[in-house]
This record gives structure tokens, C-alpha cells and sequence, in this order.
């Protein structure tokens, strides 16, 4: 379950966005979602009701692409704008993707490219351009479900979605508790356009700071990696991609079958190294 | 010095007051102070794109940053946008393969190489290094029309790399003006470490 408050102007891209984003979880873990029901809080006295109107046609968009049935949910008045959903899936007990089963060896694959925290940020400035902001828009509407799918037929041993976090934030979680260690090369992390000039120019969303925060004893940048790249490491995204632990010999087909299934920003970002020290090393 | 209260405010408006300050009124120096790190950071790290140097310093609960523009002020006219908002550690590498640009009209490609080495200054710093093979060399000899841009750029901090062999081969090694004579595996390494290799 998952819901926030507008990130974008549209009602009804808000309204993909927060379903994707609700998906997200369920597909992370392995499963099939099947239904859900909608939460709303709505500022009924200042605020139109075609509003929420459009925000719930663009959940329902996506619910559709999905294949999940929308069955309820409940709204309440309030203030501040707020909708997302509550997910229900299926899964085989046995199959179920935990985050910390990381297995040495392993490579790791990530599925969307990173950078809306930063290009947020920029739009609310008005500093991005409108082809970025529609770039954006539609990378967090996107679902994670090809990419879910896709995975089943690999041997994989762990899996997360990428949000709130950052990359780095959710690696970390990956890796405490696992008994191993993450070497990740900045280099061929995927970036969405624009978002390293606009991170150099100080647009960093406050989150990225607090991830770096809270994470940073758990991670070693080689000496001499630009700041401006940590920050994106650390950028909290929203409706972010799956971050995929596949067996070495076959990440290089794991990636050109996401790639074939239309999830074209997936790559290889680094491997997960031997029993050890539980630490993510960045190069 | 002009004063920015962005206290209370949450990321971007910071970085935004900054930018109105010093791109509307044309503050050459600035003194913002926040409350928390995070924007703190942020407003360094936009004045540095802008030419500033910054510090930062701790006064209370709040955190004030300074920022001086290092250059005699911040006319709008001559740094061309782009290059003011680069990122510091992107390195680009432009490998020239031939005099003269595209194919086609020999003239015309003559002077659109002119015009396209001319106006690689406008990659500002990413440019990293600037390479010379095959008949490109024949741009970095005596009576070429871009030697002058070219002795300017390397007296400006950009590495020339020529290719030694094909100096040989044309037998110009003696009137090459600008830039170190290199071997392949120079240029190769090159390549490995630039974030992008143009070729042209």
C-alpha cells in the first residue's frame, strides 16, 4: 500500500504515477497483483470534483494495463490532496523475492533509470525542460510489471523496487543482514537526461541529503567520485525501477530479455561480492 | 553584499532566490542563509556553477553561505549558458580524422572544420582532450587556418594529442606547431578514460 501527494500538475498523470507506484511492491516481491482499492483524501470545499475524477480515470488507466480489479476503497476530506492504492497479489510461497537473499557472485540489474527525485525538483523551479518533464512523467507512470514478468524465467535470489531511498538507500537494505558486500559501478548506472546538470546547478531534493544521511557509513566511494553522482546515487525516486539479483551467467540475458520486453533502460550496475564485510563500494 | 533570508524553506526555493538574485539583480556577492544542510549544499553547489566561490559557515542553528564571484563580475554576455552549468568531471575527447568535415564538397568541408574547431570552446571545460589523426594532423602544421585557436586552447589547459605515425607517414613532423605527438596506445587510453569520445 502506498499513497502521496501530488507530484505532478495533471490529475490524471498523478493518478498513473500513484498506481504504478502502488503496484510496484507487489511486482518487486515476485507476485501477480489481482486487486485493489483506491484511498483518497480530497480538499472537497477548495477543490473541484472533476479533479479527482480525472486522478481516479488515470489510476484506473493503469490498474487496467495491470490487470488488477479495482473492488472499493475510501475517501475522506482533508486539506492537503492525497491519493494511492491499496494491492492485493498472488504468489507461491515458495517463490517469494525477499530483499536480503543477495548470493555472492550474483550481478545486479536495475530497470529504470534514475533521477526523478533531481527532475522533480527541477520542475517545481521550472527549471527543466518540457520534453524532461514529460520524460519523467511517463517513466514514473510506467509499470514494473514487464520487468517482473521478464525476471521469473532467470535464477534470481533477491529483489527491491528503487523509491523514497535512492538507489544506494535500497541497495543498503539489500545488503545489511545479507553477509555480503555490493561493489557498484557508477558509470553504467542508467541517468535520466538532464538530471546531472540540474543535480551540479543544486537542484538535490532535501531526501537525497537525509538517504546519504542515514546510509553513508555503509558505503565507500572511490576516491575522487563526484559529488554531483553520489547525490543521484542517493535520490529518492518515485515509482522507480526493480533492482534485480541474477546469477552472474545469466545477467547478460536477463537484460536483453527486459530490453526485448520493452523495459529498454535496464542494466547491469554491479555485482554482489563474497562473504564479508556488508558494504557497498561504489567505483 | 546581497542578503537572502531562504530560512523555513524547502528545497528548491533556495537555489531559486539565489539564481533571481544574481541573474536579475547581477549580485557579484551574496550572503544566503538557510536552517538546514541540505539547501545549504544546494546553494553552494549552484553558485559554484555560476562561477562563485563559496564557504559556508555555521552561525546558530542557521548556516550562511557566502559567495563571491570570482571572475571581475558576472556579465551575462560572454559564458555561454551551457558551459556555466557543467558538470566538473565530465570529460569529453574529440578525435579529428580528417581536414576537413563530412564528405561531399572538399571546400566546404575545409571551412566547416574551421567553424567546428572554432567553436568546440563552447564545450567549456568538459572538453578534456582533443585528438589528431590521419589527415586531421595537417590541422595542427604550419599555415593551417586553425593553428592560432588551436595554440590558444592548449595555452588555455586542453590537451592536443597528434598522432606521431601519421605525422610520419605525411612526412610532417617537422612543421606540426601545436599539441604532443602520441602513439595508439595514448589514444586508446584516452577513450577508455573520457565519458565521451566524439568523432569527427
Amino acid at each position: 500500500m502506498d499513497f502521496f501527494t501530488p507530484i505532478v500538475d495533471d490529475p490524471y498523470d498523478f493518478g498513473r504515477i500513484a498506481a504504478a507506484n502502488a503496484l510496484s511492491d507487489v511486482y518487486a516481491m515476485g507476485g501477480v497483483p489481482k486487486t485493489a482499492m483506491n484511498l483518497v483524501a480530497f480538499p472537497a470545499r477548495t477543490m473541484d470534483f472533476s479533479v479527482l475524477r480525472r486522478i481516479l480515470e488515470g489510476g484506473i488507466a493503469v490498474l487496467r494495463e495491470a490487470g488488477v480489479v479495482l473492488i472499493g476503497g475510501h475517501s475522506i476530506e482533508d486539506a492537503e490532496l492525497k491519493y494511492g492504492l491499496s494491492v492485493t497479489g498472488y504468489i507461491h510461497p515458495a517463490r517469494v523475492l525477499a530483499k536480503k537473499n543477495l548470493r555472492p557472485g550474483d550481478r545486479l540489474v536495475l530497470t529504470k533509470p534514475l533521477g526523478t527525485g533531481i527532475l522533480n525538483t527541477a520542475i517545481k523551479g521550472g527549471l527543466a525542460s518540457a520534453a524532461a518533464a514529460r520524460m519523467v512523467t511517463e517513466q514514473m507512470a510506467a509499470l514494473n510489471r514487464a520487468a517482473a514478468e521478464t525476471m521469473e524465467a532467470f535464477d534470481v535470489s533477491a529483489c527491491t523496487d528503487v523509491t523514497g531511498f535512492g538507489l544506494l538507500g535500497h541497495l543498503a537494505e539489500m545488503v545489511s543482514g545479507s553477509g555480503c558486500g555490493v561493489r557498484l559501478a557508477a558509470a553504467r548506472v542508467p541517468i535520466l537526461p538532464e538530471t546531472i546538470a540540474l543535480a551540479a546547478m543544486g537542484l538535490v531534493p532535501a531526501g537525497a541529503y537525509r538517504n546519504r544521511e542515514f546510509r553513508q557509513a555503509m558505503v565507500v566511494f572511490e576516491t575522487g567520485m563526484d559529488a554531483v553522482m553520489q547525490d543521484v546515487l542517493f535520490d529518492p525516486q518515485t515509482s522507480g525501477g526493480l533492482l534485480i539479483s541474477v546469477a552472474a551467467d545469466q545477467a547478460g540475458r536477463l537484460v536483453g530479455a527486459l530490453q526485448a520486453a520493452g523495459v529498454k533502460a535496464a542494466a547491469e550496475i554491479g555485482e554482489v561480492t563474497g562473504a564479508g564485510q556488508e558494504m557497498i563500494r561504489v567505483v | 553584499m546581497k542578503e537572502i533570508d531562504a530560512r523555513g524553506l524547502a528545497c528548491p526555493a533556495p537555489v531559486l532566490q539565489t539564481k533571481a538574485a544574481i541573474e536579475n539583480e547581477q549580485a557579484t556577492s551574496v550572503r544566503v542563509t538557510v536552517d538546514n544542510a541540505a539547501s545549504a549544499q544546494n546553494v553552494a553547489r549552484f553558485l559554484q556553477s555560476k562561477g562563485f566561490a563559496t564557504e559556508t559557515e555555521t552561525r546558530g542553528g542557521d548556516l550562511v553561505v557566502l559567495g563571491r564571484a570570482a571572475a571581475p563580475a558576472v556579465a551575462p554576455a560572454p559564458a555561454p549558458p551551457v558551459s556555466a552549468e557543467r558538470c566538473e568531471h565530465r570529460r569529453i575527447m574529440v578525435m579529428i580524422t580528417s581536414d576537413g568535415m563530412g564528405h561531399g564538397d572538399d571546400r566546404l568541408g575545409a571551412k566547416l572544420m574551421i567553424s567546428f574547431v572554432k567553436t568546440l570552446a563552447e564545450m567549456g571545460d568538459e572538453l578534456w582532450r582533443l585528438v589528431f589523426v590521419n589527415n586531421g594532423v595537417k590541422l595542427t602544421i604550419d599555415g593551417s587556418a586553425v593553428l592560432d585557436v588551436l595554440q590558444e586552447y592548449e595555452a588555455g589547459g586542453l590537451q592536443i594529442l597528434v598522432c606521431g605515425t601519421c605525422l610520419t607517414h605525411f612526412d610532417l613532423l617537422e612543421q606540426k606547431q601545436v599539441g604532443v605527438t602520441t602513439n595508439m596506445l595514448d589514444i586508446v587510453t584516452a577513450m577508455q578514460l573520457a565519458d565521451k569520445v566524439i568523432n569527427i
